[in-house]
């Protein structure tokens, strides 16, 4: 009995130790990330408050851009989506809907709103989907294009997109995002400026519930009143204003948001398009870029530009967020999974040494030892292992410096775009930043083991993510 | 709790979690006393803006068609939040109007002072601020400050807006100064803004710009190239001098991308004899990337001649790549009122297919994009 006390005592000492020691690393990183952060969006907020004295619109150089909408049973909205798309201000943009197998009416209402008609002509190409029944062409609207094919998924429709798409350049959208409509002009600058190596960019996305959206344009933007989606604007500033940010200032972006990015065409045709077998194909996409373009030394960039904002609806109730975030976490440990060769190898420069590393002891390995250590801290205690004292100062520490990173996401949003202009909206968000490491934080340590016990299981279902809807200004 | 030793001395651990403590309870308090702050000085001033706004549109409006505006006596009034929203109005239509109401809307610049601000700006060491108070004289089409300063702009982005602002002036010499002030020893690449300052500089005269390109272009960084390429390739076509060969030799590097921009860059130029020697069209249209095909394919339907649209025609026959069979093939079908033969026959699908798109494509042309009921 006694040996056994001392073997669970030596492993909880060392466990502890390990904790301590993983803490300081990890926030070190997340503190260096921050910093670079903040350096990133000074230059870009200076950037972009510069408006040069030129026509963007008459200017013959904007690459043309393909917009690729999956729809799947999309009745209610995508009329209203592809208006909203076709009404972006970018010179050249083509709109591709792709129907992926939908069995309501969202064929239908695309037919008869926008003219349709199908082609007779036979693709000419081989496109890597499953079977395309129709091509559209609407006698009203030069640039918009549908597909009608069978069911194959996001990835599949998005494929089909881009394999029909002759743009330069194309845009992966959800069709139930909501793009700002001079988004696209900035989110091209990357390829404007580095035309030969540019290959991927992303912009902001950021918590649509409870803004005023009229005619598929943001007219009123409102913190969320209830705490789980307020929550998740907190999540997103933190992640997008410091995460992304920093890691595009060392060019180590590994993430393009899949409701949100700017590809080149035919960089991603080259590597095949989208993967059907991955429950996180935007993850996924940005990494076989990674990995392609290092492996046959290209050289190329994949950017963030923090100004271009597309909207999205997050999950307000805590099951289906919990679906959203084990499917994300399992997303995650897959792709990790899949380009572990990446890992700590040297051949793909920063993303192999340096971001791909640290992204897996933050967020992949991160959520785990918290959970383990709140399975274990009433183990410790047990053995009279826990100095309250110790531990108490050490809770406080973490959760200060983790409140700390959250408000330094807040302050970088009131110092450049500010699109939460009320003080006491900030306030608020400030306070959720507090409240998330209550409860919240904690649950989600709960999902990361339930999701890395689904990858472990086989699980690969999507979910669906039920939605309540925009406020227009009729509500 | 126990103690630590560090550089020799033994330090209790609660005293370096105090330490720790009290940086993070530090920042805490910081980014919260900043954040606040902040935000609400942003919201006040947000807030006094909005206020006047509506009004002193409506006055903008009243002057800015009337016979004798009075800028100075409408400025005279002004608080300081109201001239700073006179001039964020300035801004905004200055960049919208044309003719007669933009010269009666300059005078409430001048009234405003900005011309004299923008001048003492132009040595300020904040590149953007200089870049702002450049882009005050384009908009005001006032560029004395910078004629009468030795004002030497120092970046792409001040070389750009200089030029843009000398050229919408008419107060650039010639084109060769445009064409060297914006290129001549530089090693970055353009933003957009540089890139189309260059093109409406160059797009009446492309002379000095092809010159300049001939000398240059195997100096110039890669992205560079395939801009200048680029704004060659929406250059008039009319150019009757002018060295063309470091555009051959740009489509014989060995990146692809400025391959492809090289062949856009000669659809402009295809009347010359020199360009239709059969051995570079032929390794033209062998090039071994179906990208740099399909750009030389677009080429070829650019020049629109007899003989470019026969080598087209043949190429596309032997066209492998699906994807550069269409692209072709598109091009192709834009010209289809040259050609004798019977593409459809020979090219099968892909003529099909770009044809019926072609037809669309006239048909929504034809019809308007009308909102459509929902």
């Amino acid at each position: 009995m006694h040996s056994i006390t001392h073997v669970v005592s030596t492993g909880l000492v060392l466990f502890s130790l390990f904790v301590i020691g993983y803490y300081a690393v990890v926030n070190s990183g997340y503190l260096v990330l921050h910093v670079l952060a903040l350096l990133e969006l000074r230059d870009d907020v200076r950037e972009s408050r510069w408006d040069p004295p030129f026509r963007k619109f008459a200017s013959p150089f904007y690459p043309g851009i393909g917009i690729v909408v999956p729809a799947y049973n999309e009745e209610t909205t995508i009329v209203e989506s592809v208006q909203s798309m076709l009404s972006l201000n970018y010179p050249e943009v083509e709109v591709i809907v792709v129907n992926d197998g939908s069995t309501d009416a969202t064929l239908a209402r695309l037919r008869e709103s926008f003219d349709l008609e199908a082609v007779d002509a036979d693709i000419p190409f081989d496109v890597p989907t499953e079977e395309i029944h129709d091509v559209y062409r609407s006698t009203t609207y030069e640039e918009l294009l549908v597909v009608d094919k069978e069911n194959g998924g996001k990835s599949d429709a998005l494929n089909a997109g881009i394999w029909l798409t002759e743009m330069r350049l194309f845009c992966a959208v959800d069709s139930d995002t909501v793009i700002d409509r001079d988004a696209l002009l900035s989110l091209v600058r990357p390829f404007l400026e580095a035309p030969t190596t540019a290959v991927a960019s992303g912009g902001v996305i950021r918590v649509a519930n409870a803004c005023t959206i009229e005619d598929g344009v943001v007219k009123e933007v409102t913190l969320p009143k209830t705490g789980l989606p307020g929550l998740q604007v907190m999540e997103y500033l933190r992640a997008f204003y410091s995460g992304r940010l920093g890691l595009n200032r060392i060019n180590g972006l590994i993430l393009i948001s899949g409701a949100f990015g700017l590809f080149q065409t035919d960089a991603v045709r080259e590597i095949g398009g989208y993967r059907h077998d991955t429950i996180t194909e935007d993850f996924d996409i940005v990494m076989r870029l990674h990995r392609h373009l290092k492996e046959t030394d290209r050289e190329y960039t994949v950017d963030f530009v923090p100004e271009p904002v597309a909207w999205t609806e997050v999950p307000s109730t805590r099951r289906v967020l919990g679906r959203q975030r084990r499917r994300w976490y399992r997303g995650m440990v897959e792709n990790i999974v899949t380009h572990r060769r990446m890992l700590f190898n040297r051949r793909y420069g920063r993303v192999g040494t340096f971001v791909m590393p640290f992204f897996v002891a933050a967020e992949t390995i991160g959520p785990l030892i918290e959970g383990l250590g709140y399975v274990l801290l009433p183990l410790a205690w047990y053995f009279g292992l826990l100095e309250i004292e110790f531990f108490v100062v050490f809770f406080l520490l973490t959760t200060g410096f983790g409140v700390f990173l959250s408000w330094f996401g807040v302050f970088s949003e009131v110092w450049s775009f500010n699109r939460y202009d009320s003080p006491w909206q900030v306030l608020r968000l400030l306070w959720y930043g507090v409240l998330e490491n209550f409860g919240y934080r904690q649950w989600k340590t709960l999902v990361a083991w339930h999701g890395l016990f689904e990858y472990l299981k086989g699980v690969d279902t999507w979910g669906v993510m039920e939605r309540t809807g925009f406020s227009t200004g009729d509500d | 709790m126990a103690d630590v030793v560090v550089f020799g001395y033994i330090i209790p651990v609660v005293v370096i979690l105090a330490v720790v403590a009290l940086l993070v309870g530090l920042s805490l308090a910081v980014s919260l006393y900043l954040t606040i702050s902040l935000s609400v000085y942003r919201s006040v001033k947000q807030t006094r803006r909005d206020r006047v706004r509506p009004d002193l549109r409506n006055g903008l409006f009243d002057r800015l068609f009337a016979e004798d505006p009075d800028w100075e006596g409408w400025v005279e009034d002004m608080s300081s939040v109201e001239r700073e929203v006179a001039e964020s109005l300035l801004d905004e239509y200055l960049r919208e109007l044309d003719g007669k109401e933009a010269v009666q809307l300059r005078g409430l610049g001048e009234a405003l002072g900005i011309p004299e601000r923008a001048g003492n700006r132009l040595s300020h060491r904040d590149v953007y601020t200089r870049l702002d108070a450049l882009t005050w004289l384009t908009l005001l089409e006032h560029p004395d400050p910078v004629l009468d300063s030795s004002f030497e702009p120092s970046t792409p982005r001040e070389r750009a807006s200089t030029v843009t602002l000398l050229d919408s002036s008419d107060r650039l010499p010639d084109t060769a100064t445009g064409v060297s002030m914006l290129l001549e020893g530089t090693d970055e690449q353009f933003t957009v803004f540089g890139q189309d300052t260059l093109y409406r500089v160059a797009r009446t005269d492309p002379e000095p710009l092809l010159e300049t390109a001939s000398n240059e272009y195997d100096t110039w960084p890669e992205p560079l190239l395939a801009q200048v390429l680029s704004v060659c390739a929406h250059l008039e076509t009319s150019v009757r001098g002018g060295e063309l060969n470091w555009l051959t030799a740009a489509l014989e590097t060995q990146n692809e991308a400025i391959r492809a921009a090289a062949a856009d860059a000669l659809g402009s130029f295809g009347w010359r004899a020199s360009l239709r020697d059969q051995v570079f069209l032929e390794r033209a249209t062998d090039d071994p990337s179906p990208l740099v095909r399909a750009a030389v394919y677009q080429m070829l339907a650019a020049w629109g001649d007899q003989e470019a649209l026969s080598i087209l025609l043949f190429a596309l026959v032997e066209e492998q790549h699906p994807r550069a069979l269409t692209l072709g093939t598109t091009a192709l079908v834009g010209r289809r009122d040259r050609i004798d033969t019977d593409a459809g026959a020979v090219l099968g699908d892909a003529w099909a297919w770009s044809d019926e798109h072609a037809a669309y494509d006239r048909r929504a042309r034809k019809s308007g994009s009308e909102p459509v009921g929902g």
